[in-house]
């Protein structure tokens, strides 16, 4: 097979340049990551990094409210559903969104994940999933492809509404890549806010690929 | 090629210098309000060099670790030694997937090896979905830089563009213009079967691909399509899935100034589960076109430690008078400069270590050090070397630069000889250095008698 020999090739081109170069064995040293990449550290732990985090949220232009317990999520949910006018939505199949949105099917339209085609998912206006992880430095929410359906939800409908709850908020960026379960996911996928570019003359525009909006909701516990 | 003809006909484009003029000093500005926020910044860039030194001296150890994780988690992985090779693998896959709409997210890789071209010959029609790489599509035209291809353009340009090619109203709005090529590219992401993407790291330990953007066209690009290919270089691989937090820090924030892109997408194989999102097939091609080469001495190794930031072209005083299509390559700037020599090898390009003033602005942001003077001296010696120069033309040089090293380290020779040109007003022969620029005449004392003069004036008081 062609590409068992450029495997052996390539290999064994580099390990042949390599030897050519070889410049005396250095004892490599790789700095320690310890205080050189971690951001100043906070006092009053939670509270603090969810309020980093909301503060970086609309640092990118991401929206959010904060909400105590399922039943005040349910009315913030509907309250952005129809504030934005959505006519169809979309949610994963986390049991959260679920609940959340079974009471608002006779005010909107719900499309059935299951029997959802693509032409289904480029029609509807508002994606809701949840999130497993946020990241408070960064304003970033972390989607675990093992734990829900929400790879497509929120990235092709203009709005994605993502549940978070307050007790899976990580400091920062290294603590959000030990958090995730990186063996148990084919696609993680890290979103800091809506879609944008800065193409044409650097001028920021939001929403070109991906959502336009996106909306946290912030679930304390109650 | 012929850098020095293109290099004077963008000199002469006054509305392309204006568009490098203010998009360079802005991601100038950004950048330098993005790194501030970093505690550590030094520290940082010394850690992600360290990791890509340790990975390039173990390359095929990580290659190998890579592949067998990428594997075990389902993905194909492909090897390709040139381009001729790598086009031939996606064709391949394109052709036995049956794919008809292709749709391709950033990735520079790409353009090394031509892909566009190559599977337009087979009948395939690639859509660049990127913003900046679809302007440049339509255009006809090639990118200008690595992180905003259609820098080169004015919106007014991109308006006529988008007017004439998808027939919308002639607009100065940005918004409008972007929201014509989402409009334009949503019906080419729900057609897609083929998605090509890039590749930003590939985490040996975990046979993980990382790619990075803003726009989301490369989420769309990697998981709508049934088959998602992915091109990478040999050198995008690092050890460790932690080692990501410190090349995540540094990339964007020297690319645009932003704390973090809008998506990260950590792609890990294939989907687990019949029901699961995602491509049924991950094919990842690992792409060596030259770059093992590189690695056979510590000068040019350090060219594969690059990240693909684009912070030295925006910083590079060359790049941001011609911009980049004046380089004839596909990598332009400072790293176009020491990648594409290295790449193609230096008869194709023996001009492009010369476009430089070699001021250091570019090692100076460099997120992971690279000593971008140090390689384009290395480039200089070898087109020397071979013969870049010849006949009686390498002699005088030669002999110049011998007389110039014998003066320069006799002070007294030296001194003499500036006596004898100030008082027979000598103007040397500099040719090509004073067909543009006045030489300012010698001062009637030279710097050293005042200096003299000064120490006995001091000493006298």
């Amino acid at each position: 097979m062609r590409s068992e020999d450029a495997r052996r090739e390539i290999l064994s081109a580099i390990r042949e340049n390599l030897a050519r170069g070889s410049s005396p064995p250095v004892p490599l040293s790789v700095p320690e990551t310890g205080d050189v990449l971690s951001s100043p550290s906070p006092e009053g732990r939670e509270g603090q990094g969810v309020r980093t985090f909301t503060e970086r949220l609309a640092a990118v232009g991401a929206q959010c409210s904060v909400v105590r317990g399922e039943a005040e999520a349910a009315g913030a949910l509907a309250g952005i559903l129809s504030g934005a006018g959505a006519r169809r939505v979309v949610g994963s199949d986390a049991p959260l969104v679920q609940r959340l949105l079974r009471p608002l099917r006779d005010r909107f339209e719900m499309a059935a994940l299951d029997r959802l085609s693509r032409d289904d998912l480029f029609a509807c206006d508002v994606g809701v999933t949840t999130a497993q992880w946020g990241i408070a430095e960064t304003g970033t929410l972390v989607l675990e492809s093992a734990r829900e359906r929400s790879r497509l939800l929120s990235l092709v409908p203009p709005i994605h509404v993502a549940l978070l709850s307050t007790r899976c908020i990580c400091e920062s960026l290294g603590d959000g890549l030990a958090h995730v379960r990186q063996a148990d996911s084919h696609a993680i996928t890290f979103i800091t806010g809506p879609s944008r570019t800065s193409d044409i003359e650097l001028t920021l525009v939001v929403g070109v690929h991906g959502p336009q909006t996106v909306h946290v909701l912030l679930l304390e516990d109650v | 090629m012929s850098f020095d003809r293109d290099a004077r006909t963008a000199l002469a484009d006054g509305q392309l210098r204006g568009a490098l003029r203010h998009a360079t000093t802005l991601f100038g500005e950004r950048r330098r309000a993005a790194i501030a926020d970093v505690p550590d910044w030094e520290g940082a860039r010394d850690r992600a060099r360290a990791i890509k030194d340790e990975t390039l001296l173990h390359l095929d150890r990580y290659l190998e670790q890579f592949a067998a994780n990428a594997e075990r988690a389902g993905a194909q992985v492909h090897w390709a030694r040139d381009a001729a090779q790598a086009c031939d693998i996606i064709a391949g896959i394109a052709a036995r997937r049956g794919a008809r709409t292709v749709v391709k997210s950033k990735s520079m890789a790409s353009e090394e090896i031509h892909l566009n071209a190559a599977l337009a010959a087979r009948g395939i029609a690639p859509v660049e979905t990127d913003l900046g790489e679809y302007i440049v599509q339509l255009a006809g035209e090639k990118p200008s830089h690595i992180v905003v291809p259609a820098i080169h353009k004015t919106k007014g340009q991109i308006a006529a563009l988008f007017a004439e090619k998808l027939g919308m109203e002639p607009s100065d709005d940005v918004a409008k213009l972007a929201a014509a090529a989402r409009q334009a590219l949503r019906r080419r992401f729900a057609d897609a079967d083929l998605g090509v993407s890039g590749v930003n790291f590939a985490v040996a330990e975990t046979g993980t691909i990382l790619i990075l953007e803003n726009e989301g066209n490369a989420r769309l690009t990697t998981s709508l399509p049934r088959t998602h290919v992915a091109l990478m270089g040999i050198e995008k691989v690092i050890p460790r899935f932690a080692d990501l937090e410190v090349f995540l820090r540094l990339l964007p924030r020297s690319g645009t100034g932003q704390a973090l892109t809008a998506y990260q997408s950590l792609l890990t194989g294939t989907k687990r589960h019949a029901a699961d999102e995602g491509p049924e097939e991950l094919h990842i091609v690992v792409l060596d076109n030259g770059r093992s080469r590189m690695l056979a001495s510590p000068v040019t190794r350090q060219t594969l430690a690059c990240i693909r930031c684009g912070a030295c072209l925006n910083a590079c005083p060359v790049y941001r008078q011609i911009g980049g299509h004046a380089y004839g390559s596909v990598y332009p700037g400072p790293i176009g400069a020491v990648l594409t020599p290295q790449l193609l090898g230096m008869g194709e390009s023996a001009e492009l270590p010369y476009a430089s003033s070699l001021c250091g602005a570019c090692r100076d942001v460099c997120p992971v050090k690279i000593d971008i003077p140090a390689v384009l001296l290395h480039l200089r010696a070898q087109a020397v070397a071979r013969g870049g120069t010849t006949g009686t033309r390498a002699l005088l040089e030669r002999l110049a630069f011998a007389s110039y090293a014998a003066v320069m380290a006799r002070p007294r020779l030296f001194g003499w000889l500036m006596a004898c040109a100030r008082r027979l007003h000598i103007v040397p022969p500099l040719g090509a250095w004073t067909k543009c620029r006045d030489l300012r005449p010698l001062a009637p004392r030279s710097f050293r008698d005042e200096w003299r003069a000064g120490l006995r004036h001091e000493g006298g008081r």
